[in-house]
């Protein structure tokens, strides 16, 4: 783990999901990073972009990817899957391709826009405290066991998929997310779905599909007996959340799995502030129980 | 070397599935499918599955291994057998089983022809070849290395939700034909690739570019099919204009118009039929504030920048004049 | 039962080109493949097509005639070699208009390389992956001439009324049942038989069906002992690794790192005839300057540039099954078994000796590679030679309409004997039988033959045909009729014990080596005897040898060196 990265919460985190950025800026600053603000940075594109204009894709990418070197940092923070694939995605493309690199960084300049050198790499926050001294600072600072807790891991699409640009673990079994919830002091849950789609990029043009995608981990994670799911991306977040009413039609069943981001689950672990974790800010709401056993303060009475 | 794997049979006779295990004995270079062979000769000839070049060219051998698509015949069996771990070896999912790891190609095969998976050269051909630039080929080598093995559907997360979506190996053989300067029915290809279960059908799951033991990586060519929609101003279906709105939102203030996102995507009408939902997020405080959107600093240049590229961005008709040219040229 | 004009067994490029040429001719065709077209083995093909397109260099048909005509070692037939180089230019431009993905060269033409005894660079090529190309873009002509399919069916045996082919059995694998197949012509383009030996670059499917099918019925097999030992295979399971590799200048060294090819070919080096190359390596090999029983393919110093555009076919095999990755060190390699000149007897237009029935691509003997074909031919011959046969059993249908009767009883004969095959409990595995014929083919069939070895496998074949009896002899342990893959193989190694019989006895009858065809205790070629084809035919189960005349037209047999 390093000690800045230039942060790149992305437009969800700061937008509609606040509570992943605050959550994600008070984690790391307990884990003594400094993040670096990048003030001048648009929407990563999200495969949006990336499929409809490849090319404005590349660029706005590699002004982010500039912006964060000037910045003095080697490295870029992300809390978002989707964020992270698209950047390194651009990132390889750029760093492997030197005429590339050129022609982009001359439409950069011609626009008086700075240019990327290269030296930049993008690392989300799953990777960075789930391995090496991120993860012992993190088991240090992990001082609220989460005992009794059951967690649900949700990996989704893009921090694992395709390994060749993200490569962090073997996407078919992958174990950072259950590294952590064990850290916290909580019981990981397994289930086949946990790395399959929720339908996101989807959900708004073609709904009933990714219902029917989305139905599966939160029905098998429940099933499973999980108290919560946890998710290192905003994007499947939102879909669980948000649209877990919608899946409940779809599946005939009650799930009532309340979802939390990474960042949330670490910070509770972590004792930080319901204030901060903005655990009100979603739709499936924790009951008490859920909250007892993420030892809110609100809700544990002192002992 | 001992190996040891489970097999998922199907005895469509009696249409009884049962989980089998075997341990036999195979050289250290051992592949899945020399592995099954030897399960086969030795132990068991009812084990059945298909087979032909053992070289990842003819695309016979797709399989599960422990739920991941793979062609046998390119799948190492000595990790495996190193680490202890004893492989549940199953039919290819999205598709219906025949018995044993054989599946039901028919509807892979007529989602292939759905696409017109043929060229469609010019009126009035050279006598000789085409004359074409490597570089222009090379647009669609990646996916003209697909051997049609079934492994990136196999796991494709939209297909198991709607069976009838064209699919990662039918998208990709679309793209190698919108793609080829020598194909003149480019605009009626993507016509038809626009429509309902085709290119913005894609959860983008990216199953397929991880599954495909060819490197053809599906996935982007999907996307291509995409920028291709884009230029060729074919944007109508939901998915183009949810696009639009990430696109427009970044150089109109940088970060998403998440509010814009719904109504621009599913239309007025559509907004409508959502308010509930719409409203509840909203009591979450969810929806960000529409009247004062996120406005990044310096956001003029990325204004500048979109100008530009587009200005750089051919029209369709001048790609089409400057793509294959055999008269002549 | 069913019923078409024109019916093509096998679905390879030949088949393929037959069928959607026949149908052009606006016959009712159908395709009768016991694999998904795609699957086919044509895909495997990897360094190219030759024609005298003149993209390269200076060059005509007449030199590639000439240097097809020398490579066969003057036992190929000229007027058919001359008919197939004359025709390949416009093939290849119709393989193009299909849109087949050639490599190109700066001004956007077809590129050309080098490939062994070629003389001039006339292989067209796609990257490294030609046969892949090739075969799927005649598959999307295929699905666009809605030409029917019978994909999985198995072909059993032809069908005659009197002395005319009037269609054929099939065994439907997917649903069980043997089927009917009536049709006005037949083409068979079944491939060849590489897998009757051990080490071999075929695939699975490569056991001779077809040929023996036309034996059975009475059709002469021509020039059978001639088989091709490609020089660059993989030790562990026989996978090619293309000329194309040599071509693009890759070398071979031995295991004190020589380029050993100029002390047995001064002039071409890597890239002599195939015959020649293999011959040796296994010299070298057998002499003790090897590796681990093979030699060095080393693409080094082609870098890696070159490697991953027109040779990333070959790295990834490298890779995948040597554990080698050539940009940074060189493959070892040895010769396999590849290709069978030899097949069914035809004449240029695919006809052979029965009336209504054809054949074309590997299972066909025209003859355009006499003792030894070149590389990059073979591709060229399924083309011109599909696309002749489809014509030709077009027009013939034309003329002649259904010519006879196709009697129901031929099901019922198929049926029983299908059955008699699934309930026998009394024999060995099908694989105890063929490993014995693939070792016995090895040793004594292969490269270097004598006398003994030979008469050896002979008697080793007739053996094994004993004890196989004509399927009674092995086990098929899977009763069911659905997707009974275990009865096809017991079926196909009937097929590969057939024709190895027709094989060898070519082979130790043949006192000269010629080709392919290498006779350690009779070395020389001797064009006064043997300057002719052989022919095996059906006599009562057993094979029965005639010769044919050689058709010399312009290149007078000459010494043949490299």
């Amino acid at each position: 783990m390093k000690d800045r990265y230039a942060y790149y919460p992305g437009c969800l985190a700061s937008l509609s999901q606040k509570e992943l950025d605050s959550s994600s800026r008070a984690i790391m600053g307990k884990l003594g990073v400094e993040l670096v603000e990048m003030p001048s940075v648009t929407c990563c594109g999200a495969g949006d972009i990336h499929e409809a204009k490849p090319d404005y894709y590349l660029h706005i990418s590699a002004r982010i990817l500039g912006q964060a070197e000037r910045s003095g940092c080697d490295t870029i923070l992300t809390i978002c899957n989707v964020c992270t694939l698209n950047l390194r995605q651009a990132n390889e493309r750029l760093r492997e391709n030197p005429e590339e690199l050129a022609r982009v960084n001359d439409n950069l300049q011609q626009t008086g826009i700075g240019t990327y050198q290269g030296g930049v790499d993008v690392r989300h926050l799953l990777w960075e405290v789930s391995t090496g001294d991120g993860y012992e600072r993190f088991k240090e600072i992990a001082v609220r066991s989460l005992e009794g807790l059951k967690v649900a891991p949700f990996y989704g699409c893009q921090i694992l998929r395709p390994a060749k640009l993200l490569g962090f673990e073997d996407p078919d079994r992958p174990e950072s997310l259950e590294r952590l919830i064990t850290a916290c002091g909580a019981e990981p849950v397994d289930y086949p779905a946990k790395v399959k789609c929720c339908g996101f990029p989807i959900v708004l043009a073609r709904e009933d599909v990714a219902l029917g995608e989305l139905v599966q981990p939160l029905s098998q994670a429940t099933e499973a007996g999980a108290d919560v799911m946890v998710t290192p991306c905003p994007l499947c977040h939102l879909s669980l959340d948000a649209w877990q009413a919608k899946a409940e039609n779809t599946a005939g069943e009650e799930f009532n799995l309340p979802i939390l981001h990474l960042a949330q689950l670490l910070g509770a672990a972590a004792g930080i502030e319901e204030s901060t974790l903005k655990f009100r800010r979603h739709i499936t709401r924790l009951s008490d129980d859920v909250k007892e056993k993420l030892k809110l303060p609100s809700v544990v009475s002192a002992d | 070397m001992e190996f040891t794997l489970k097999i998922e049979r199907y005895d469509p006779d009696t249409d009884q599935g049962r989980l089998q295990e075997f341990t036999v004995d195979a050289p250290e270079t051992a592949t899945l499918l020399d592995v099954l062979d030897v399960v086969k000769d030795t132990v068991d000839g009812s084990v059945t599955y298909r087979k032909s070049c053992r070289m990842a060219v003819c695309g016979s051998c797709g399989m599960r291994m422990d739920g991941a698509a793979v062609l046998a015949c390119k799948t190492p069996m000595a990790p495996l057998a190193e680490e202890g771990r004893v492989p549940v070896i199953s039919p290819m999912g999205n598709l219906p089983v025949i018995k044993d790891l054989v599946v039901d190609m028919d509807p892979f095969w007529a989602k292939f022809k759905a696409v017109k998976p043929w060229l469609e050269e010019d009126d009035r051909p050279p006598v000789k070849e085409w004359r074409v630039q490597q570089e222009e080929l090379d647009r669609i080598m990646k996916e003209a290395l697909c051997i049609q093995c079934g492994c990136c559907v196999s796991e494709c997360n939209s297909m198991e939700a709607d069976p009838d979506f064209l699919g990662p190996a039918a998208l990709a053989k679309a793209q190698r034909f919108v793609g080829d300067a020598r194909d003149r029915d480019r605009s009626e290809r993507l016509r038809t690739l626009n429509g309902p279960h085709g290119v913005w059908d894609c959860t983008r799951c990216y199953f397929c570019n991880q599954r495909c033991p060819k490197g053809v990586d599906p996935r982007d060519a999907i996307a291509k099919l995409g920028a291709e929609a884009f230029r060729e101003r074919l944007t109508r279906d939901e998915g183009a204009k949810h696009a639009k709105v990430f696109v427009s939102s970044t150089y109109r203030g940088g970060y998403l118009r998440e509010t814009e996102l719904v109504p621009k995507t599913i239309g007025p009408i559509g907004a409508i039929t959502q308010i509930p939902f719409a409203l509840q997020l909203a009591r979450a405080g969810k929806v960000p504030n529409p009247l004062s959107p996120h406005k990044a600093k310096d956001n003029a240049e990325v204004k500048r920048l979109w100008k530009l590229l587009e200005a750089q961005t051919p029209t369709t008709r001048e790609r089409a004049t400057r793509g294959a040219d055999g008269a002549g040229a | 039962m069913v019923r078409h004009d024109v019916v093509v067994v096998g679905a390879g490029v030949a088949g393929m080109r037959a069928a959607i040429e026949a149908s052009r001719y606006g016959a009712d065709v159908a395709v009768v493949s016991k694999l998904h077209p795609t699957r086919s083995h044509s895909g495997a093909a990897e360094g190219g097509i030759n024609a005298a397109l003149g993209n390269a260099s200076e060059d005509s048909p007449e030199q590639h005639t000439f240097f097809t005509v020398k490579g066969s070692d003057y036992l190929g037939d000229q007027d058919a070699i001359a008919v197939m180089c004359e025709e390949g230019p416009g093939d290849i431009y119709e393989l193009e208009h299909m849109g087949c993905i050639f490599s190109r060269t700066p001004d956007g033409k077809i590129a050309q390389r080098p490939f062994g005894a070629g003389g001039a660079p006339r292989t067209c090529y796609a990257a490294d992956i030609t046969g892949h190309v090739l075969l799927h873009v005649l598959y999307e002509q295929l699905v666009k001439s809605q030409v029917t399919v019978y994909e999985e069916w198995f072909a059993l045996d032809l069908v005659m009324d009197g002395d005319r082919c009037v269609g054929l059995t099939a065994w439907d694998l997917v649903h069980g049942g043997v089927q009917g197949v009536e049709a006005g012509a037949v083409v068979l383009a079944t491939g060849g038989l590489g897998r009757m030996y051990r080490g071999t670059t075929n695939a699975y499917a490569c056991t001779g069906d077809g040929m023996s099918m036309a034996w059975r019925a009475g059709v002469a097999l021509k020039d059978m002992e001639f088989m091709q030992f490609h020089p660059t295979t993989l030790k562990a399971n026989g996978v090619l690794i293309t000329e194309g590799c040599r071509g693009e200048g890759g070398y071979l060294r031995n295991a004190e790192g020589d380029r050993f090819m100029f002390n047995y070919a001064p002039n071409a080096g890597e890239l002599a005839s195939r015959d020649v190359v293999s011959r040796a390596e296994q010299t070298e090999i057998d002499e003790g300057r090897g590796v681990d029983g093979c030699v060095l393919l080393d693409l080094t110093h082609l870098g890696a540039k070159k490697i991953n555009t027109v040779l990333h076919g070959s790295r990834e095999l490298a890779m995948d099954y040597a554990g080698v990755d050539p940009i940074e060190e060189p493959i070892p390699v040895r010769p396999g078994s590849h290709y069978h000149m030899g097949g069914v007897d035809t004449d240029v237009w695919g006809r052979t000796s029965m009336p209504g029935l054809y054949a074309a691509g590997e299972c066909a003997c025209v003859s355009v590679h006499g003792a030894n074909r070149l590389g990059g031919n073979s591709l060229l011959e399924t083309v011109v030679f599909g696309r002749r046969s489809g014509a030709a059993a077009a027009q013939d249908v034309r003329s002649n309409g259904s010519g006879g009767v196709f009697s129901p009883s031929a099901v019922r004969v198929a049926e029983r004997r299908i059955a008699q095959l699934l309930y026998n409990f009394d024999g060995v595995r099908p694989h105890v039988i063929r490993d014995e014929l693939a070792d016995t083919m090895y040793s004594n069939a292969g490269i270097f033959r004598t006398a003994e070895g030979l008469e050896q496998c002979v008697a080793d074949i007739a053996d094994l045909r004993e004890r196989y009896r004509d399927g009674l002899g092995v086990v098929i342990q899977d009763k069911s009729r659905t997707f009974n893959s275990d009865l096809i193989q017991a079926l196909e190694l009937g097929s590969m014990l057939q024709m190895a019989d027709c094989l060898v006895t070519g082979a130790v009858a043949r006192t000269e080596s010629r080709g392919a065809h290498s006779r350690l205790d009779h070395p020389d070629r001797d064009d006064e005897h043997w300057l002719r084809h052989s022919l095996t035919s059906y006599d009562d189960g057993q094979v029965a040898l005639d010769y044919k005349a050689v058709t010399i037209t312009e290149f007078e047999p000459a010494v043949r060196t490299y």
